[in-house]
């Protein structure tokens, strides 16, 4: 189960003004692995997603995923090594049609040059075609398939989350950081995320998940990591943490909710 | 008659070419700049003084060329390429929305005074002239008008299709996703500035492709010919066409300068007030711009949606008009959200 490190983060720290969002903060992702991300709200969960992604930048330490050194790298090139994240909302681009956001996901960026755009559109307008029944397919897969052709903004709540997922499974990434898939969704719809994030993991992605519903934790995660004031306070199976007093601590004694 | 409607279909086919570059950058970018105008003027003025040769004295400019027209156009681009990619690196590095706006408008601004009061640059606000018969050869008056709407026209029309191809290629693909979202266009690999910088520059090379033309087109220009604030004509131009659709905008184009301009012609301005028929212009404008906003915001041809390609021209007109109805009806949009995700 668990294969290279994929994801490295060491003793990686930020603070906003006077608050310290991530204090001196060390985890490991081993590639093939869904890992649990969870703590208390304020824990810094989605800071270290930021910092880790590239949208916010640390006042010390490091992250390394697959051995290369991320800090210092803008958002658009670390995803290009294959990192993919979500945000607690969904954010499709709301104008472009349902198949045009999945499209994006798994186009190439050399295909969108300017010039190539200009001179060889007959020959894009193949290649295109002939990634559309791939597309069609993953739309098929989360139900989006009737609707690919209306406007992604109106879409409601939980076929947006959808979308979010046939974007990342068309873009395969190495590694997906799914920042509260769960959020505003119905259980129905809860079970098709958790199958997701499994169809994921069998494409061969790395899954991260920050999440607040522990049950959805123990079913989907190999590994769970409890995050609590800015560091990791444990790592591990989900049944052993549970029995960690200072994981009980963190959420029962601070937890706002 | 045939000759004032040749004059003013030539302003519309020159003023299309410059609204599809606007478009390039509003449209398609989301990027509502105010200093495309001062691209138009710097390539009337480049081409001017790359064309109409030595300045006699007391008048004076720069260069001073005596360059055939056909090859000052692609040097006139260049310059104002080169002058946008300035502009555009200042202000679309890491502002946006009003900021932008107001950032380029300072730019235009700067620029509109710096030319009418540095006299050694396009001899200020005397402004420039003699660039006549460009195309060369001894036609007649008359002719030589047709002559050059037709080749408007044919210059109107291949950018058309150059902006319609990049409109549904991968690329205005890309852009458009940026506009919709920076922050999940870079979560997927794209360079939110690079790609908005490539759109404002192709923008910009559109606006002074549409000055050089329009420098062949009046032969004479002085900083009393163009105002900054005139890009509102040209956003009332698009808006009326229709946003992000390049057919729409050309569109747009002929209506608001054909369909203007006739209309203000016949505004009675008495000898006193002759500002009043101008000033009644702009009010219209901006009356018309309210009232597309407010009945049809999508423009008459809204943009296209990128689909999967299967459907026929006529379901792609019905989901079209469906994505305007849609689109800016919240009700309905809530409506859709009841079916949920198990349908």
């Amino acid at each position: 189960m668990s294969g290279e490190v994929l994801l490295e983060v060491a003793d990686l720290t930020k603070s906003f003004g006077g608050v310290v969002a991530v204090d001196h903060c060390s985890m490991t992702v081993r590639e093939g692995t869904v890992v649990g991300l969870i703590g208390p709200n304020g824990a810094g969960k989605s800071s270290l997603i930021d910092l880790v992604t590239g949208f916010e930048h640390p006042d010390s330490g490091s992250v390394r995923f697959d051995g290369a050194e991320l800090i210092g790298l803008r958002p658009d090139v670390i995803s290009r090594m294959g990192l993919i994240r979500t945000f607690q909302t969904p954010r499709e681009w709301r104008d472009l049609s349902v198949i045009d956001n999945v499209r994006v996901g798994r186009s190439k960026l050399a295909r969108e040059s300017l010039f190539r755009s200009l001179v060889f559109a007959g020959s894009m307008r193949r290649d295109e075609a002939v990634e559309t029944s791939e597309i069609r397919q993953i739309l098929k897969d989360y139900r989006l398939d009737d609707l690919r052709n209306d406007r992604a903004i109106n879409l409601s709540g939980g076929q947006k989350r959808l979308l979010e997922f046939a974007r990342i499974t068309a873009a395969r990434p190495r590694l997906t950081i799914l920042d509260e898939p769960m959020g505003g969704v119905n259980p129905v719809l809860g079970e098709r995320i958790g199958e997701a994030i499994r169809d994921l993991k069998r494409a061969g992605s790395t899954v991260i998940v920050v999440e607040h519903n522990l049950p959805f934790i123990e079913k989907t995660c190999d590994e769970v990591v409890v995050m609590d004031v800015g560091t990791v306070i444990a790592e591990g199976d989900f049944h052993d943490l549970r029995d960690n007093a200072r994981v009980v601590d963190a959420y029962l004694g601070n937890d706002d909710e | 008659m045939l000759q004032y409607w040749i004059a003013i279909l030539t302003e519309a086919a020159i003023f299309g070419v410059l609204a599809l570059g606007i478009d390039m950058i509003w449209g398609w970018s989301g990027d509502f700049d105010l200093s495309a105008y001062a691209y138009f003027a710097l390539g009337v003025y480049m081409t001017m003084v790359l064309t109409i040769g030595k300045p006699s004295p007391p008048v004076e400019y720069i260069l001073g060329w005596h360059l055939p027209y056909l090859l000052a156009v692609p040097i006139t681009i260049i310059v104002v390429i080169a002058f946008a990619s300035i502009i555009g690196a200042i202000a679309l590095r890491t502002l946006r929305e009003v900021y932008f706006s107001i950032t380029t408008l300072g730019a235009v601004w700067a620029i509109y005074y710096l030319v009418e009061n540095f006299t050694p640059l396009f001899n200020g606000y005397n402004g420039l002239s003699g660039l006549f018969d460009p195309m060369g050869g001894g036609l007649s008056y008359n002719a030589y008008h047709y002559l050059f709407f037709a080749f408007c026209l044919i210059v109107l029309f291949c950018v058309y299709l150059l902006v319609m191809r990049l409109s549904r290629s991968p690329f205005g693909r890309m852009v458009r996703a940026v506009r919709d979202d920076e922050r999940a266009a870079s979560v997927y690999g794209r360079n939110v500035f690079w790609t908005k910088y490539r759109t404002y520059l192709t923008g910009a090379a559109l606006a002074g492709l549409s000055g050089s033309l329009f420098a062949a087109y009046i032969g004479a220009f002085n900083s009393l010919d163009w105002a900054p604030t005139e890009i509102f004509v040209l956003y009332a131009a698009i808006l009326v066409g229709g946003r992000g659709n390049p057919r729409g905008v050309v569109l747009g184009s002929f209506i608001v300068y054909v369909g203007f301009v006739e209309m203000t012609r016949y505004i009675p301005s008495p000898a006193a007030r002759p500002e009043l028929g101008p000033a009644l212009r702009q009010i219209l404008i901006g009356l018309l711009i309210i009232l597309m906003l407010r009945f049809r915001p999508g423009g008459l041809i809204p943009e296209r949606l990128g689909t999967d390609g299967s459907q026929g021209r006529r379901s792609r007109m019905r989901s079209m008009f469906q994505a305007q109805q849609d689109g800016h009806d919240e009700s309905v949009a809530t409506a859709h959200a009841d079916d949920g995700s198990d349908s």
